[in-house]
């Protein structure tokens, strides 16, 4: 009960921007729960005619071999945010673990991984993951782990930092005089200090995935089962004449706008919560 | 008045941030002669730096300022920012206070001087590059450190590169703010000696920043105190450091322990906060406030010639003034000239220790200053009126006494609640609630229990410095605007004459009473006197400030007292 | 002395970097999961390649596999030294001369892209930086904040049917006209600088955002510095302050982001060239992808990498010049 009560709080500290990007983030996630119930239609076999206009049947009409759209997307929403929660917790949580590691044992352990940062922060992304993709098949497990690969040093170099930081406290030299060790020092004193900054960096983990999962997807270079967003907009770019004809306004339209609504909306949420953040420090 | 280079009239400065306007110097109006110093000292947040930013046209997008600087005839704060660039530097040029981002990271030091050569001088070229070395070395800097990045100094290198930078134009008028924070004590004598001989040297009119007193001393002749962007003292620094006049420059005066070497350290009381905008700024800490101050915002007004003072009192107000007070006594036949023409002043919230071995008159001299006995010859007043008998002593607000012996100054059959409360009742003050409050605070304040319990104990069951401080609390419970403390210590065991020293000096310094404290041992005295008299077979045979008279003594006597402590 | 032994550190550090790339590359195809040569897409719609036995034996003969790891370690790194990072099955040809027939068309849209955004982004963010909290700034800040969310594609894909195939004003795809005749070379390069508008246009909007916030922080900073007090006391020209006291330091982080952000502007590349058609290494990558062109997917892998070390590393060395503070 404690914790909902501190959400409300949280809520109501957000701005209408903020709020208005938490219910879009909310209505995203019901539709990827609900999507058997909500997709009137199959996603993946045609349900009437090729290149149908949106109507009482279709509501976001049809693809070119007759695939209800609005399926598609309800759908996508499950890709989209699977690989976004998955990379942002896997990578959020894995880098803060490492941060706080290597910030609290320092010396060798702590050269060693900011070495790897260095090395993850340098290696191009796109490409790398083409690359693994390429060669260990592009399910939608596969780019979750290989995102994760690259999103770790985030979390990882502003935890670190921030524990270097608390470290320097009086109070933890004199928590630590008094025989304080890793776990006393972790629960009481780093984690309360590095929770916001955690949560600021997943949220924008969770955008960064998603665009990276669109992104692949759209060269055609993601899971080519899992019928996501970018995948939508590579068949219908690939599609002959989508160009010259109006089906692109529905095709093409509706990915477009479910990517733009779900990414601009985390944004708003994680600059809301970074405002508050400097307004609290 | 004609010959004054710089002419500052009315300046006021005022920042403004969201939530309220700071008002950061009030009204401040002084003149800096060719060639002459003028030091300006106070705390951190007195309002000095926002002067010279001020008088450096530097402030405009972050505050508004008021009232004019005048350059010789020309008022410079009119100027549009181009015509007053020709006077920045040119004319006029500032030291700023040291710090690793006052000066250009990623110019080198050459880079930076030379380009106020450029701007200001006809030199260019070869010509410039070489005035820039040479500068360097006037202030004592090899010429190597031409090519350097300012982080590849010392803070003291530093400190001397920004000496030559302001210095490379021949400003008429240099500014230095806090020339020696951040430096330790080798490079802080260096760099003072260095702006000694420059000033010497370059004849520029000097005015010095800086919240420290030994360092305006060596480099200003006049000094101006501020006090919340107020001024409220102005002198010759020789004089203000020997008989500072407001109370305010007295404590900073007291705070600093290169002018106290010998005496404990107090430092004013209280916050730097100004509640009451309309009314004195120094209110709030003030001993000798009266109602008045609360309203009235003093102006800085002339009280001799060379001395100007902002307080609604004119100054430190004399409390208590002994005039050719003669007593003698006749013993045996023969008179004994217990007290000869002896002249004493002392004045609101000081130390005055008055010193002498036993039998000079210290004792006789007190107790006519109390008016427990009456002078053969002169007067004795206290705050203007004169003393008849106990005309001072039984008021609040007057003057008390405490005696020498503990044990025969309360009465031991009493209990300690009656001991204490004894002025009260016989002066009627009070109800009985408000006298037994009154009993207990005082108590508390002279750190003694003031539960039920203890308040009535009989006085016989209490030790010697417990009865002294018993017979202290007595004295407070009247609120004394003056203390005559005689040898109160001198029958006490060392650690507890301490302890009764150390909490007097406290109340003292808290309360903001005066003290005369009469004693025969220099040591004690060194250690909480502001001025001193010295008292020999019932003559004053020497009077002056702390430091005076302990470093240089005039009279053999004393010089003998001070020889024999050491 | 100092300096040049510092770099040389910094060198050092990039080449083990370095090194660890090519282990991995390396390691990539030898740790697959089962045997990547019958491995088959499955989607509709697709590419789809499959091995015959020949090619297979081929690829097997190519990578060595018959041989102990430490051999083929070796064997790789001696060609990689000979500058030889493989053998194109698909096109027939040396990696090196595939990669190096499209990488004219990257660079030049790369290097317009960050020089166009960066050179924007700073006049922006200075000018919202000098006026700081006013209307202009606020506006502007909040414009780009917006506008740097979206994804590159996406702003290639709405670019790429407003401005190119309902308005017309852009050709679709390519990067040149195919089977065009030029009667002279300006009608050329006109050719090719209207097909590269778009690309380039994306990439620019992609990346403004980073340059308009970066030299916006970093004026702001030195903006309220003690030594712009100084330099104003000196009475000196504002031209001189503005640019030999403020830009100077204002500009140190921004030289090396041009630098460090040549990673992320590639990756734009792959997604903006396969948008637009556009026929650099980034749709290279792709096709190779497509038709499983293993040995050209890594060669495209190692020279982006070493071409994004070789920066940083130059980034490194341009931020000693430039700030002294920095031994």
């Amino acid at each position: 009960m404690k914790y909902v009560k501190h959400i409300m709080i949280g809520i109501k500290r957000l701005t209408v921007l903020g709020k208005i990007g938490l219910g879009v983030v909310l209505m995203v996630l019901f539709l990827a729960v609900f999507s058997d119930w909500l997709a009137l239609h199959p996603y993946s076999i045609p349900s009437g005619d090729a290149l149908e206009a949106p109507g009482a049947g279709h509501w976001l009409g049809t693809d070119d071999l007759g695939i209800d759209i609005w399926a598609q997307i309800c759908f996508g929403a499950r890709i989209s945010i699977l690989v976004g929660f998955g990379t942002a917790l896997l990578a959020g949580i894995g880098g803060s673990i490492i941060g706080i590691f290597s910030g609290y044992s320092g010396g060798l352990t702590d050269k060693l991984v900011m070495r790897l940062t260095d090395l993850v922060i340098v290696l191009p992304d796109l490409p790398m993951m083409i690359v693994l993709g390429a060669f260990f098949g592009p399910s939608v497990r596969n780019i979750i782990i290989v995102l994760a690969l690259f999103s770790w040093t985030i979390p990882t170099r502003i935890v670190r930092s921030k524990v270097l930081s608390v470290k320097q406290e009086k109070y933890v030299e004199a928590a630590m005089s008094y025989g304080a060790g890793f776990w006393h020092l972790t629960l009481r004193h780093f984690l309360p200090n590095i929770l916001p900054l955690v949560m600021v960096s997943v949220i924008r983990l969770t955008s960064r995935a998603i665009v990276a999962e669109a992104s692949l997807a759209f060269l055609g270079l993601g899971d080519p089962i899992s019928k996501s967003w970018g995948l939508i907009l590579n068949h219908a770019i690939n599609f002959k004449g989508i160009y010259f004809t109006d089906y692109w306004k529905w095709w093409v339209v509706s990915p477009i706008t479910a990517i733009m609504l779900l990414v601009t909306a985390i944004a708003f949420i994680s600059r809301d919560m970074e405002r508050i953040i400097n307004t609290k420090a | 008045m004609e010959h004054s280079i710089i002419r500052v009239e009315n300046l006021s400065v005022c920042y403004h941030s969201e939530k309220r306007r700071t008002r950061a110097v009030n009204k401040v109006s002084f003149n800096l002669d060719r060639g002459s110093s003028l030091g300006i000292i106070g705390e951190s947040g007195s309002g000095k730096t926002s002067i010279a930013l001020a008088m450096m046209g530097l402030l405009k997008k972050v505050a508004t300022v008021d009232g004019q600087v005048y350059y010789e005839d020309k008022e410079l704060n009119s100027l549009a920012e181009k015509e007053r660039n020709l006077y920045r530097w040119g004319k006029i040029a500032i030291v700023f206070q040291n710090s690793l981002d006052v000066l250009n990271p990623v110019l080198t030091v050459h880079e930076q001087i030379l380009e106020c050569l450029l701007r200001h001088t006809v030199l260019t070229g070869p010509a410039a590059d070489e005035k820039v070395v040479q500068l360097l070395e006037l202030v004592g800097l090899k010429a190597g450190w031409n090519m350097h990045y300012p982080h590849q100094l010392s803070g003291g290198m530093r400190q001397r590169v920004l000496l030559a930078m302001a210095l490379s134009c021949d400003p008429e008028i240099l500014i230095v703010d806090e020339p020696t924070t951040a430096l330790d004590a080798m490079a802080k004598d260096e760099i003072v000696r260095l702006l000694v001989k420059l000033h010497r040297e370059k004849k520029f009119a000097l005015l010095v920043i800086s919240h420290e007193m030994q360092i305006i001393s060596r480099l200003a002749s006049r000094v101006m105190v501020m006090y919340g962007g107020h001024i409220v003292e102005e002198g010759l620094t020789k004089d203000v450091l020997k008989n500072p006049l407001h109370t305010y420059t007295r404590g900073l005066i007291q705070s600093s322990p290169a002018i106290n070497p010998y005496r404990d350290l107090w430092g004013i009381p209280g916050e730097a906060e100004q509640n009451n905008p309309e009314g004195c700024p120094f209110y709030d800490r003030c001993n000798q406030k009266i109602l008045e101050c609360q309203a009235k915002l003093p102006l800085l007004e002339y009280i001799s010639l060379e001395r100007r003072v902002a307080c609604n009192r004119g100054g430190i107000t004399t409390l208590l003034t002994g005039r050719e007070l003669h007593k003698s006594f006749v013993f045996k036949g023969k008179t004994i000239k217990a007290c000869d023409n002896c002249d004493l002043t002392i004045r609101s919230g000081e130390v005055v220790v008055l010193i002498g071995e036993s039998g000079s008159g210290k004792t006789t001299l007190a107790s006519i200053l109390a008016g427990v006995s009456t002078p053969d010859e002169g007067e004795v007043l206290f705050e203007g009126e004169k003393i008849k008998g106990n005309s001072a002593t039984s008021r609040k607000n007057g003057l008390q006494i405490v005696f020498q012996d503990p044990f025969t100054a309360t009465n031991e059959h009493l209990s300690i609640a009656q001991v204490v409360k004894e002025p009260l009742d016989i002066l009627k003050l009070g109800t009985k609630d408000e006298k037994l409050n009154n009993v207990r605070q005082a108590l508390q304040d002279v750190q003694l229990p003031s539960d039920d319990e203890f308040i009535n104990k009989k006085c016989h069951c209490l030790s010697g410095g417990q009865r002294q401080r018993v017979a202290l609390a007595r004295s407070l419970v009247m609120e004394p605007k003056l203390l005559i403390a005689d040898e109160i210590s001198s029958m006490l065991d060392p650690s507890t004459q301490a302890n009764v020293l150390r909490l007097l000096k406290g109340l003292q310094n808290t309360r903001g009473f005066a003290m005369l404290f009469i004693t025969h041992d220099l040591a004690l005295a060194r250690k909480i006197a502001d001025r001193v008299y010295v008292m020999y077979n019932g003559k004053i045979i020497e009077h002056g400030s702390a430091v005076e008279v302990f470093d240089s003594p005039k009279e053999s006597y004393t010089n003998k007292l001070v020889d024999n402590l050491l | 002395m100092n300096k040049s032994s510092s770099i040389l550190k910094k060198a050092s550090e990039y080449l083990l970097t370095f090194l660890v790339i090519l282990t991995l590359n390396f390691f990539i195809p030898r740790l697959m999961p089962g045997d990547p040569f019958i491995f088959l897409s499955s989607s509709e719609g697709q590419v789809t390649i499959t091995y015959s036995e020949e090619q297979i034996a081929k690829y097997k003969a190519y990578y060595g596999l018959d041989k102990p790891m430490i051999v083929q370690y070796t064997s790789y790194l001696a060609n990689l030294l000979q500058g030889n990072i493989g053998y194109s099955i698909y096109y027939n040809n040396s990696v090196l001369s595939v990669i190096g027939k499209r990488v004219i068309w990257t660079v030049s849209i790369v290097l317009a892209a960050i020089f166009i955004s960066c050179l924007i982004g700073t006049v922006l963010g200075s000018l919202s930086a000098w006026y700081r909290n006013g209307t202009f700034d606020k506006v502007l800040y909040s414009f780009i904040i917006a506008i740097s969310e979206i994804p590159a594609f996406l702003i290639g894909i709405m670019f790429l049917f407003i401005l190119a195939a309902k308005l017309g004003w852009f050709p679709l795809s390519g990067g040149i006209k195919t089977f065009a005749n030029y009667s002279n070379s300006v009608e050329k390069i006109t050719d090719i600088l209207h097909h590269a508008f778009l690309p380039v246009l994306t990439l620019s909007i992609v990346r403004l955002g980073e340059f308009y916030l970066l030299s916006r922080n970093s004026m702001i900073a030195v903006l309220t510095k003690d030594y712009m007090r100084t330099a104003r006391a000196k009475g000196l020209h504002n031209k001189r302050i503005i640019f030999r006291h403020a830009l100077k330091n204002a500009l140190l982080p921004i030289v090396t982001r041009v630098f460090l952000s040549l990673g992320a502007v590639f990756s734009g590349a792959i997604l903006v060239e396969n948008v637009f058609n556009y026929p650099g290494v980034g749709r290279l990558m792709r096709e190779a992808v497509m038709v499983r062109d293993y040995v050209l997917i890594q060669g495209i892998f190692l020279f982006v990498a070493v071409t994004v070390l070789t920066m940083n590393l130059l980034a490194d060395i341009i931020y000693r010049r430039l700030d002294p503070r920095v031994n």
